[in-house]
């Protein structure tokens, strides 16, 4: 009898659920902890002002994939995902993802869409993933340390030769005072960081459409010998060398370093929480000029299979307008669409119209294993630079990062 | 027992009492639960990471059925071999030091002296403490800016700059075994202790009688008495350091340049990192047979000479 009664129970529960489901239309969305600083204002000025509702979680960043795996596997996975864009071509290849590609074109300002993210977005030709947030990597100086340094504060370093000459000035200051810093034994970071270097040289790193990596190339030795020498004339704190990313933005924010390369993430964040750092934003250069970014941010993606494009374009049409594009900058994401970019930044802080025209010419390399060659902590892209940077055969390193790489992109076929 | 035996002539006992069918059947129940847990828990996850290391499985996506294929792949996966060598220096090491460390503070605790107690408790204190709490400390007192050891010996002078601990192959894997004897001696000490102290006063009298110096009766005596509390203490000590993981992965990440790598850590990163959860599990089995094989073989070389 017992049985009985908690059975009905739990089927009248149930069909209260699914009516008040029915009722409310609601579409669930995640989006990892980096982004919370702008996801949840943005969500509610799209349910404020429309018909659909979006219901925001906040996954933490480091178990979104993992999350987001196992529950599309379970069939529990939610709506609409913001995902970090390296994973997108993963995501697209294992056939989670709706496929995007009709509801891209027929958005008018698509070709102003940020072409980094479209390009991890794309898989085999179609589109399964959009620009959600963005994000580019730049450079940045220490005004103060300049100015004591007898260097102009106003100035950023635009070549290697520059950055060096500059470093060691800073350097000499003396005390815990160094020149240059960044993550050494950091895959993500320095993907971020390090890449833009080799690209604003000429060079490249995964060619062929992502199906073949290039490592061994004259711009890899060229970046590689430059951050040696910083290195070996001890511009670089000790930490560097074992920091694998907890460290990326503190040693800046330490007002102890003269130049680091980070994310424009590090604007927002440098103003609100460490006021006293004086800092200038400029682009990262090549050897002898030029300029290179590494566009990193989210993707926006749809399970595939629920019938929800229409909502997803409702919502994407909200991202992408001048409004939304502006709560996104407010929140310290960059926009994602270059035509409006700079009139969504007006009112911000100065330097975040270099890291937008920085997110303009942002590239990411695009392959489904990206995570295990550049991010996974055992990977080859970690550790070869690691044994670069700091270790004294340069040559074998890379040789055995380049076949290790090859390898890891020609199983996952 | 009685109805297992064998007649002369090599036929078993014809007939069982029915009383002692019952009694059988009483004592299966009485076992019933803790074999339905080790099914449960043990033998059907078991089962299915086995079934998952026959396929393809990815994370994300279908698996695939592909047979022993994971298998024949790991034979050549260098970097699994690579790191299997190193968990098995670890192992040694940590044990060889572990032990040295232990077996003299269960002797040093054992006899009742002022303040015995408080010395049990202060050796056992860091037992207590997580694995992955204790890591989280020491990988502080490692680091070079923020930590003790580095910034401690540069400003007494003994260094003329801070020096990075865990940039280094050597001062990371030693700062690691330091760091785990310092946690789990205690434990050993526990387990020592109770082997000591199951030696009758009586045979260490009479030894003495004998005549036989401390030495003689420490190796004549003790040691042998305690041959199976040595076992437990060994296959423990050893199965957990071919598990380690949480230290290496929370403390130095693998690095210098993935020179730490564990088993487990390379069984995580295939299945986490690079989402083979097929292979992660094909990796697993084989760690899991080598385990298997060590325990056996320690168990028989600690197997007391009757045959007890």
């Amino acid at each position: 009898m017992r049985l009985l009664r908690i059975a009905a129970l739990a089927a009248t529960a149930l069909a209260a659920l699914s009516t008040s489901a029915l009722a409310q239309q609601k579409l669930t969305m995640w989006s990892r902890s980096s982004s919370e600083a702008f996801m949840p204002g943005l969500i509610k000025a799209f349910n404020d002002t429309h018909k659909t509702q979006i219901e925001l979680q906040i996954v933490p960043s480091s178990e979104m994939v993992q999350k987001y795996a196992t529950a599309a596997a379970g069939g529990s996975a939610p709506d609409f995902v913001s995902l970090d864009l390296v994973y997108a071509p993963a995501f697209a290849k294992s056939g989670t993802l709706e496929d995007l590609t009709d509801l891209a074109k027929s958005l008018p300002y698509f070709e102003h869409l940020s072409k980094a993210h479209i390009g991890t977005g794309t898989y085999e030709g179609r589109i399964y993933a959009l620009p959600m947030s963005a994000d580019a990597s730049v450079l940045l100086w220490n005004k103060k340390l300049f100015r004591q340094a007898g260097l102009d504060p106003d100035k950023g370093p635009t070549s290697w030769a520059e950055i060096e000459a500059a470093a060691g000035k800073i350097n000499a200051l003396g005390g815990d005072i160094r020149g240059f810093y960044f993550a050494g034994a950091c895959g993500g970071c320095n993907a971020f960081t390090f890449m833009p270097l080799i690209w604003a040289s000429g060079g490249d790193i995964l060619v062929d459409g992502g199906k073949r990596a290039a490592i061994d190339s004259p711009q890899m030795h060229d970046a590689i010998n430059f951050y040696r020498e910083l290195v070996a004339k001890g511009y670089v704190p000790e930490s560097a060398k074992t920091d694998s990313g907890k460290n990326f933005f503190g040693g800046f924010a330490t007002d102890k370093v003269g130049l680091s390369p980070i994310g424009a993430f590090a604007i927002g964040n440098l103003v609100k929480n460490y006021p006293d750092v004086e800092f200038g934003v400029t682009f990262i250069p090549g050897k002898e000029g030029g300029r290179a970014s590494f566009a990193g941010g989210d993707n926006f993606v749809v399970t595939a299979g629920r019938d929800n494009v229409k909502a997803a374009k409702e919502f994407l049409e909200f991202v992408y307008s001048i409004e939304g594009q502006t709560l996104l900058a407010k929140g310290g994401s960059l926009p994602t669409r270059g035509d409006i970019a700079a009139e969504a930044v007006k009112g911000l802080d100065q330097r975040y119209q270099i890291a937008t025209e920085a997110m303009k010419m942002g590239r990411t390399p695009s392959s489904p294993v990206y995570n295990d060659i550049f991010n996974s902590s055992t990977g080859p892209w970690k550790q070869m630079l690691n044994e670069a940077f700091f270790g004294d055969d340069v040559d074998g390193a890379l040789a055995k990062a380049q076949a290790s790489m090859q390898s890891i992109l020609d199983s996952s076929d | 027992m009685t109805d297992q035996q064998q007649l002369p002539d090599g036929t078993s006992r014809p007939r069982r009492t029915a009383r002692q069918r019952r009694k059988q059947l009483v004592g299966l129940l009485f076992v019933a639960p803790a074999l339905a847990l080790v099914l449960l828990f043990f033998i059907v996850p078991l089962g299915m990471a086995f079934w998952m290391s026959l396929h393809n499985w990815p994370l994300l996506g279908k698996p695939r059925f592909i047979g022993f294929d994971n298998y024949s792949r790991l034979l050549d996966d260098a970097r699994f071999w690579a790191s299997m060598r190193f968990t098995i220096t670890y192992t040694l090491v940590v044990t060889v030091a572990i032990f040295s460390l232990a077996f003299p503070l269960a002797l040093f605790v054992e006899k009742t002296r002022p303040l015995t107690k408080f010395y049990r408790t202060a050796f056992f204190l860091p037992v207590v403490v997580g694995f992955g709490s204790a890591s989280l400390l020491w990988a502080w007192l490692l680091d070079v800016d923020s930590g003790l050891f580095s910034p401690a010996a540069y400003s007494l002078g003994l260094t003329d700059k801070r020096i990075n601990l865990l940039a280094d192959f050597d001062t990371t894997f030693w700062s690691i075994i330091i760091m785990v004897v310092w946690k789990t001696a205690g434990f050993n000490m526990i387990i020592l202790l109770t082997g000591l102290q199951g030696i009758s006063t009586e045979v260490q009298e009479a030894a003495r009688m004998d005549g036989a110096s401390p030495w003689q009766r420490f190796r004549r005596v003790t040691l042998p008495l305690m041959r199976r509390t040595i076992a437990l203490a060994l296959i423990l000590s050893v199965a957990g350091s071919m598990l380690a993981f949480d230290q290496f992965y929370i403390i130095a990440d693998g690095g210098p340049q993935n020179s730490t790598v564990t088993a487990v850590y390379w069984i995580f990163s295939q299945s986490f990192g690079s989402f083979h959860l097929g292979y992660g599990s094909a990796l697993s089995m084989v760690l899991l047979a080598i385990l298997v094989c060590i325990s056996v073989v320690q168990l028989r070389l600690l197997r007391n000479p009757e045959g007890m």
